[in-house]
C-alpha cells in the first residue's frame, strides 16, 4: 500500500515538473518582411497548456529602435516578447501600439512599463472599465501562466494618422467592429498591414464587444482598399492577398443573415446555436464554439428589432 | 366488515402503485449530488423516469451567466402533460418555472434564465398518468449570474418602463410562436440592498378569455423575462402578469 502511494507520488510529481518546465511560451520570431517581425499564436481556444498564445503580435526593428504590436495574453508572455526581440536586434524598444483592449492583446503591457504604451481613446477606456474582469476571467481559462499579470492601461492616446519611427511611416487606422475600437497599423514603408482583430483567418471571430456586424463588414471595405502587400491577422496566418478579408465577409455575411432569419422566424438561442454550419467554413477553427458565443452577444438586439409592443400601458 | 375489506382492496391497490413508484427510473444522465434532494422536494413520492424524450436544451456553456437561454420540450407527450417544473440544481435559488399548458398551448417553453455556477438542469414533466418525466442536461459557467449586479437598473428612468411588453407572434407549420419579452427588473434579493421583487404569475388566454395556459415563475428567471411558447389554432392571445409587488401588467399579442 505504501509502495503503491510512494508510486503515485513520484508519478504526481514528475507530472507536475514536466507543466512547470513547460510554462515557456517560446516565441520564435519570424522576419515577415523587412524589418518586421511575426510572432504567431495557435488557432486554438485559451487553455492551461498554451498559455494564452492564440494570438500573433509583431515588431518592428526601426533605425531609431524597436516598436511592438500588441503585448500579448499575459506577463510572462511580454516578458518572452521582450527577449524574441533581444534575439534578433540591440535596439531598444521604443513604442507599444495596442490594436483592442482585449486580453490576449494586452496583458503583457507590465513587462513595457518603460516605454510608452498608445492605444485609442476608447481602448483605454474599455481596458479602464473591464480589464480587471478579463484579466480575472484569463486566470480562470490559462491558470498559472498568468502569475503576476495585472492590467497596465495604456500611457498614450493614438489617433488616425501617421506616425514616424526611425524610417518607417506607420499609418494608424481608427476600425470599430470588432471592440469599438480597433486599431490597423499599416507600414506604409513595407506594405505590412497589421490588421489587429478586425481580421480573423481560420479561426472564428470572436463577438463579445462588437458593435454591430455592419459595422465590421465596413472596416474591411476599409482596409481591402488600402495599398497594403501583407496581411497579419490578429489571429490566424497571414496572407499576401485578400483571402482572408473573403472569409471574414462571407462568414460575417453568413452570421448575420443566420440571426436576421432566425429573429424573422421566432427562433430562440437555443434552437439557433445548434444552426448548421456551412461546409465552406470547415477549415475554420471554433466556429461551433464562436457561434454559441456570438448568439448570446448579437441576437438579443435582432430579435428586439423583430418585435413590437403589445403592452396595454 | 365490508368497510374494512374495501379499505384493505384500496391499500392492495396503493400498493401496487407504490410497486409503480418504485419501478426502475433508469440511469440519471448527468452528475448529480443534489438529485435525491429535489426528488424529494419536488416531485415527493411520486413516481418518475429520466426520459429522453423530454428535451431540454441549453448552450454547453454560459456565455452570459444572468441570460442563458434554456428550450424545453415535451412535445413527445402532447395532450398528456398536466404540469412542467424547471430548475437549475446548484443555483442559490434553484427554481425557475413551474408551467402548467391547459388547453392548445404546447409542453413547450423557452426561457432565460441565471446560473451561479456550473449546474446540472432539470425540467420535470408531469402526465396525466401520475408520472413525472425527466429531462436532463448540465451547463458549464464562470459564474455568478445570480449575484450580478442589474443591467436594468443601470438604465435611467427604468421604473418608467416596467411592464412594458415586446412581443412578436411566428406562423409555424400547425401552430404558432409567440415570443415575449417583459420589461422587469426580477430582482432576486441577492444583489446587496436591492429586496426581491420579481414577476411570479404569467397566465396566457384566448380572445374571449379563456384560460389557455398558467407560470409560476421564480427569480432564477433573468431580468426582462423572455418567454417562448407555441399555440395551436387561429386567434389573439393575452398575456396577463403579476409581480411580487402586486403591479398587474397585460398585453395582447395578435
Amino acid at each position: 500500500m505504501n509502495r503503491l502511494a510512494l508510486f503515485f507520488l513520484s508519478l504526481s510529481l514528475m507530472f507536475c515538473t514536466c507543466v512547470q518546465a513547460d510554462m515557456e511560451y517560446r516565441l520564435q520570431p519570424r522576419q515577415i518582411a523587412q524589418d518586421t517581425y511575426l510572432l504567431e499564436g495557435s488557432t486554438e481556444n485559451f487553455s492551461k497548456t498554451n498559455g494564452g498564445n492564440i494570438v500573433n503580435t509583431g515588431f518592428i526593428v526601426t533605425d531609431s529602435g524597436v516598436v511592438v504590436i500588441d503585448t500579448g495574453p499575459s506577463r510572462r508572455y511580454g516578458e518572452a516578447m521582450r527577449k524574441a526581440i533581444a534575439s534578433v536586434t540591440d535596439k531598444p524598444v521604443i513604442q507599444v501600439l495596442l490594436t483592442h483592449h482585449h486580453p490576449d492583446h494586452v496583458l503583457g503591457n507590465q513587462a513595457f512599463a518603460d516605454v510608452p504604451i498608445g492605444a485609442l481613446a476608447g481602448t483605454k477606456e474599455l481596458m479602464r472599465h473591464h480589464g480587471d474582469v478579463l484579466a480575472e476571467n484569463m486566470y480562470r481559462l490559462v491558470g498559472d501562466w498568468m502569475r503576476g499579470t495585472e492590467t497596465l492601461l495604456p500611457t498614450q492616446t493614438l489617433t488616425p494618422g501617421i506616425l514616424e519611427f526611425g524610417g518607417h511611416r506607420l499609418q494608424l487606422l481608427a476600425l470599430a467592429g470588432h471592440t469599438g475600437a480597433d486599431l490597423a497599423i499599416l507600414d506604409l514603408d513595407t506594405g505590412v498591414m497589421f490588421a489587429g482583430d478586425i481580421v480573423f483567418y481560420q479561426r472564428a471571430l470572436t463577438t463579445p464587444n462588437s458593435p454591430g456586424l455592419q459595422v465590421w463588414l465596413g472596416d474591411l471595405d476599409t482596409l481591402q482598399a488600402l495599398p497594403w502587400k501583407l496581411l497579419v491577422p490578429g489571429h490566424g496566418p497571414l496572407a499576401t492577398d485578400a483571402r482572408p478579408l473573403e472569409q471574414m465577409r462571407d462568414y460575417l455575411g453568413w452570421l448575420d443573415g443566420l440571426l436576421r432569419n432566425g429573429a424573422a422566424q421566432g427562433a430562440d438561442m437555443a434552437e439557433l446555436i445548434n444552426s448548421p454550419i456551412p461546409e465552406r467554413f470547415a477549415a475554420i477553427s471554433l466556429t461551433r464554439y464562436e457561434l454559441i458565443r456570438s448568439v448570446s452577444h448579437l441576437y438579443p438586439t435582432y430579435e428586439r428589432a423583430q418585435m413590437v409592443r403589445v403592452d396595454a400601458r | 366488515m365490508k368497510r374494512i375489506l374495501g379499505r384493505g382492496a384500496w391499500f392492495a391497490v396503493l400498493l401496487c402503485l407504490a410497486d409503480v413508484t418504485q419501478a426502475d427510473p433508469g440511469k440519471d444522465p448527468v452528475t448529480s449530488v443534489m438529485w435525491a434532494y429535489y426528488q424529494q422536494k419536488f416531485l415527493k413520492d411520486q413516481p418518475f423516469v429520466f426520459d429522453e424524450k423530454v428535451v431540454l436544451r441549453a448552450p454547453p456553456f454560459a456565455e452570459d451567466a444572468r441570460q442563458v437561454p434554456i428550450e424545453i420540450d415535451a412535445r413527445a407527450y402532447k395532450d398528456e402533460v398536466v404540469r412542467i417544473l424547471a430548475w437549475a440544481e446548484l443555483n442559490p435559488l434553484p427554481q425557475i418555472v413551474d408551467f402548467q399548458p391547459i388547453d392548445r398551448v404546447l409542453p413547450w417553453l423557452s426561457i432565460r434564465i441565471r446560473i451561479e455556477q456550473a449546474t446540472p438542469l432539470r425540467a420535470a414533466v408531469l402526465t396525466r398518468d401520475g408520472v413525472w418525466h425527466i429531462g436532463s442536461t448540465s451547463i458549464e459557467a464562470a459564474g455568478g449570474g445570480c449575484t450580478a449586479p442589474s443591467v436594468v437598473r443601470t438604465q435611467p428612468g427604468w421604473e418608467e418602463h416596467i411592464g412594458e411588453v415586446l412581443g412578436g407572434r411566428y406562423p409555424k407549420a400547425g401552430f404558432s410562436r409567440l415570443r415575449m419579452q417583459i420589461a422587469h427588473p426580477m430582482d432576486n434579493g441577492m444583489v446587496s440592498g436591492i429586496p426581491e421583487f420579481y414577476l411570479n404569475q404569467a397566465q396566457l388566454k384566448d380572445a374571449n378569455g379563456k384560460l389557455l395556459a398558467n407560470l409560476e415563475l421564480f427569480p432564477a428567471v433573468s431580468e426582462n423575462p423572455t418567454l417562448g411558447f407555441d399555440i395551436e389554432g387561429d386567434g389573439e392571445t393575452q398575456l396577463s402578469l403579476r409581480d411580487i409587488g402586486g403591479n398587474q401588467f397585460s398585453a395582447v399579442v395578435k
